[in-house]
This record gives C-alpha cells, sequence and structure tokens, in this order.
C-alpha cells in the first residue's frame, strides 16, 4: 500500500484519494470499538454486576486502543522507511512527520499523538489489572486507574482527529474530523466523572465539566469547518451516537448476562448508563451557536464571537444537564438552586471553551498541507 | 494493508474465540456475620471479608431470619467522613445468591466508623434498625493523591501537546483568527 505520495506533488486525485484513508478509518473504528466497550461495560456494571478481567465489554475497550496503536506504528514504521529511501513523506497521512528519539523515526503528528495515547492505555491497564487485585472489581468508574485509562484513550482519539485534519482536503478528512469530535465528546461525558471527587452540593461540578467539553468540542468542529455548519455537525454526530447507544447497550447488557447466565439486577432503572450522560440539548445548543456566529459577517472578529457563543452555550448545557438528569431517572422535582448555579459555572467554563475551542479548530485546519492545486475547499 | 488488516481480525477474532466467559464468578462466602434487630425482623448480615478496609469491594448479605419471601425493605449508609446519611437503596437479591438479599463488588470507600440504617416492611409491619459502629480500616496501597498524580499523566501530556502547538501556530493565527463565514 502506498502512504506516501511518491514524491509527486502533483499526484493524480484517484490515487490521493486513496492516500491515508486505510489507516486514518482504522484507528477511528478502534475508537469506535473502544467507544461500544466502555458503553456495554458501564451498563453490565448497573444492569448485572460482576466483573471479572475477562468479559466481552473489557475485550472490545482492550482491542479499540490495540487496533489504534497497531495501525498507528504501522504507519509510522512505513512513513520511517519512507524517509529513510529518500521518498517525499505526504503530510496529507496523519500530518507533518516528527522526528522521534532523534531522527531514529518519523512519525506523522497524528499517529504519533494516537500511538501514545494507545501505549499509555496499555500501561494504565496494568496498573488497573494492579488495582483491581488490590482492592477487587468494585466497579467504580471514577477510580484513579480508570480514569488513567479513559485520557489515554481521549489522547488517542485527539490524534485521530488530527489524522483527518490532516486530509482536510479530502472530503473524508473534513468529515472524519466532526464525527470524531462527536466520539470525543460521548467519550468525555465519562472521563468528567473524575470530577466526582470535588465535593459541592450547589453546583453540578461534572455537568459543568460536561458544559466546557462539549462547548469546546463543538466549536473546534465550528473552527476547523470553517464556514457555517461545523457545530451542527459535530453535535449531530453526537446525537448518532446517543441514539445508537441508548439501545445497544441495554440490549448488549441483557444479551451477555442471558448467554453467561447471569440475572439481571432486582432494581434496574431502565436508563442506558452511558448514553444519559451525554447532553441532550446538544444539537439545538449549537444551532444556537451557529446563529452567534454569524454575528462575525458584521464585522466582529471570529474569535470573539466565539467566546461569546461559548458562553451562551455553556450556560445552555450547564441549565439543561441537572434538568436531563432529573427527567430521565425520573426524579421528583427539578432543584433549581442547582441549575442556576450549574448555568452559571458552565458559563463561565463555556467562554474558555469557545475561546479555545475556536482556536483548537484553526490549529486543526493547520495540519493539512497548504492547499494545492487538486484540493477543495 | 490489506494483509495487515486481515492479520489483525484475525487475532482479534482469535482472541474473541479463546477468551473464558464472564461465568466463572466465584460462590458468596461469608466470613464474618453480624446481628441487627430491625422493629420486629431479626436479622443477619453477613461479610466476605474481615476485617474491613476501606476502598475493598466485597460481597454483604442480609439475611432476615425467616427469609427474604414476602418482605421488602431499604439501605442507607452513613459516612463516617461526611457525616452524612446516603440515599436509602432498595434491598435486593444478591446477584450471586439469589435467595437473600445483598451487594457484590460494593467498597465503603472511606475508613472509619460506619452505620447501615435498614428498613423492612413485611407481614409483621413496618420496621426500623441500625447496625452501628462498624469499623473500616484504613485503605491499602499508595495514598489516592500518588495514584491520582500517576492517572493524570496523560492529561499533562495533553497539556504540553497543547501548549506546544498553540505557540507554534500563534503567528499562524495571529488576529481576527479564521473567519466564520466563508
Amino acid at each position: 500500500m502506498d502512504l506516501t505520495a511518491g514524491g509527486a506533488r502533483v499526484a493524480s486525485v484517484a490515487r490521493s484519494e486513496r492516500t491515508g484513508a486505510v489507516p486514518a478509518g482504522t484507528v477511528l473504528a478502534g475508537s469506535v470499538i473502544s467507544l461500544v466497550g466502555l458503553t456495554w461495560d458501564i451498563q453490565w456494571h448497573g444492569d448485572v454486576g460482576p466483573d471479572t478481567f475477562f468479559t466481552l465489554p473489557h475485550l472490545f475497550l482492550y482491542s479499540g486502543s490495540a487496533i489504534s496503536g497497531l495501525a498507528s506504528l504501522v504507519v509510522v514504521l512505513m512513513t520511517t522507511a519512507a524517509r529513510r529511501a529518500g521518498r517525499q513523506v505526504d503530510a496529507r497521512v496523519g500530518g507533518r512527520a516528527i522526528n522521534v528519539f532523534g531522527k531514529v523515526f518519523a512519525a506523522p503528528a497524528g499517529y504519533l499523538v494516537t500511538g501514545t495515547g494507545a501505549a499509555m492505555f496499555l500501561l494504565y491497564g496494568l496498573w488497573d489489572q494492579w488495582w483491581h487485585g488490590l482492592y477487587g472489581f468494585d466497579a467504580v468508574i471514577d477510580s484513579p486507574p480508570h480514569i488513567g485509562l479513559l485520557l489515554s484513550i481521549t489522547l488517542s482519539i485527539i490524534g485521530t482527529v488530527m489524522v483527518f485534519a490532516a486530509a482536510r482536503e479530502h472530503r473524508w478528512g473534513t468529515l472524519g474530523v466532526v464525527g470524531t469530535l462527536g466520539v470525543l465528546i460521548a467519550f468525555s461525558t465519562v472521563t468528567v466523572l473524575g470530577l466526582q471527587q470535588i465535593d459541592s452540593d450547589l453546583v453540578d461540578v461534572v455537568s459543568v465539566g460536561i458544559a466546557l467539553l462539549s462547548v469546546l468540542l463543538v466549536s473546534a468542529g465550528a473552527g476547523f469547518w470553517g464556514r457555517p455548519g461545523g457545530a451542527v455537525r459535530v453535535a449531530a454526530a453526537l446525537a448518532v451516537i446517543q441514539a445508537i447507544t441508548w439501545w445497544f447497550s441495554p440490549w448488549a447488557a441483557e444479551a451477555y448476562a442471558s448467554a453467561v447466565g447471569l440475572p439481571m439486577r432486582d432494581y434496574i432503572d431502565g436508563v442506558p448508563a452511558m448514553p444519559a450522560m451525554m447532553p441532550m440539548a446538544l444539537l439545538p445548543i449549537a444551532a444556537v451557536l451557529e446563529a452567534v456566529y454569524l454575528l462575525s459577517r458584521r464585522g466582529w472578529t471570529a474569535g470573539r464571537v466565539s467566546v461569546l457563543a461559548g458562553g451562551i452555550g455553556g450556560f445552555l448545557v450547564g441549565a439543561s444537564m441537572p434538568i436531563q438528569n432529573t427527567v430521565v431517572y425520573g426524579g421528583d422535582s427539578v432543584d433549581w438552586a442547582v441549575v442556576f448555579a450549574t448555568a452559571a459555572a458552565g458559563t463561565v467554563f463555556g467562554l474558555l471553551g469557545g475561546f479555545a475551542g475556536w482556536r483548537f479548530g484553526g490549529m486543526l485546519r493547520l495540519l493539512a498541507p497548504a492547499k494545492g492545486d487538486n484540493a477543495h475547499a | 494493508m490489506r494483509k495487515t488488516l486481515l492479520a489483525l481480525a484475525a487475532a482479534i477474532g482469535l482472541l474473541f474465540a479463546t477468551t473464558p466467559a464472564a461465568n466463572a464468578y466465584e460462590p458468596v462466602n461469608i466470613v464474618h456475620t453480624e446481628r441487627v434487630q430491625i422493629g420486629p425482623y431479626g436479622m443477619t448480615v453477613g461479610f466476605s471479608t474481615w476485617p474491613l478496609r476501606a476502598m475493598q469491594s466485597l460481597d454483604f448479605t442480609f439475611i432476615p431470619d425467616d427469609g427474604i419471601a414476602g418482605k421488602s425493605g431499604t439501605l442507607a449508609f452513613l459516612n463516617p467522613e461526611t457525616g452524612r446519611l446516603g440515599r436509602p437503596q432498595p434491598l435486593a437479591k444478591h446477584p450471586r445468591k439469589l435467595e437473600v438479599w445483598g451487594l457484590d463488588i460494593r467498597a465503603l470507600q472511606t475508613e472509619g466508623s460506619w452505620t447501615f440504617r435498614f428498613e423492612i416492611d413485611g407481614p409483621a409491619g413496618k420496621g426500623a434498625g441500625e447496625l452501628r459502629d462498624l469499623t473500616v480500616l484504613e485503605q491499602p496501597g499508595p495514598p489516592m493523591a500518588v495514584s491520582w498524580s500517576i492517572s493524570l499523566i496523560p492529561l499533562i501530556v495533553l497539556a504540553v501537546l497543547v501548549t506546544v502547538a498553540w505557540r507554534r501556530t500563534k503567528l499562524r493565527l495571529r488576529g481576527n483568527g479564521l473567519p466564520a463565514t466563508v
């Protein structure tokens, strides 16, 4: 397979269309398999219970990272071989090559980040094993090794976003960025559970974390897309993931329990645990953000508009999450003090998310080589 | 690449085929019991580990003297660190010992003197009672601050990556950034 453009600046479009799509698709597949494993695993603990290291959901989690890691390794080795052979390395495949260990390896930026995340995942996997040996399989999602594992996958997925961003001149590249940003929001809703360590009665700290990260990633989509529609596309990707996992995770937990002959727990609340953590109102909120971005047509600086949009988005996500939790889990009444306090904190972090997200979107654009004659916007 | 993918798929298939099923679960082993009176109901609380240590998960069993049939109840924990009574949860059948109530893979998170507060409704009417002074010893393993520091390394790697990328792209993105509309 040809990962490099063979030094030809004006490679035929048909040839370059193929270039990089397979490894990019493979690392994305790894991320999606990890996501499937995570949503299944969390549902399993809630609805069925007992855990060992060798459950099917765990296998999905680990093989997802292994696939992303191996694909990254293959690309890095092929890029290194190409450079040693004196061939020009195509920056559309994962971004500009970075020297690793002196000049021993040439690693495209995106694959370097994905591979590093996957390698760290394996190390945290070992640590998690040790942790379970000491504390038992306690099904605590926010244990330090679990958060380490989730952060490692997050790093891998960020690398995957970079891989697609480098192929921006292809349609699959731009769509891959917004789709993978959706995967990243879905994942981050679990990672932010680490914030439960911060004890607060008034502010729903986890929802503030979701407000920050969802606004940041939606803004990154907008900044990357560069024309109206980026934010909505990222939110739509999350909505699709939420819809599929809403159906999948309870079904998979029950099917697996029946396959291994375990009963379901007595009191199942019927809520798909991980999909219920994803912000349900993000799609309309992203539409509001898109409307705010239009202000830049009136001569406002786009980056500043994004700060304003981020604040509004943070307010809306912050306010909607406690209400969503009450509705989904059948609570008696909405605690409005918590809603307002969380919305206020969400606004502050949303401003930051809008600022940084837009900038990240711009940084992702720069990962792609300058457009050639055969590039399309 | 196609060959690599095929090899990868084969390796994953092999993993699936050889993975032991999750049905290798162990029987519930009670090594210590405590008695508690809940109104008219006497109950035995069983522990699969003794003494208890913070954060170590174990099996709890809750066995009313004449069985769980026709009864329902709730359990709430009084956490010694926060001094707060948690939300009462329904007493449910133990997933691996279905004839009694119980909790599996559950840990008491902090050391100190815990209280379990029970309420039971059954043929003899409603009753409430507490199992007090349940001593939970210090957690084993490294201090949590050390564990969290190790876990946050990927976040530090990410922060370094973002900082470097931010600085390197500063000039190219300076000014008004990118237009929101083309």
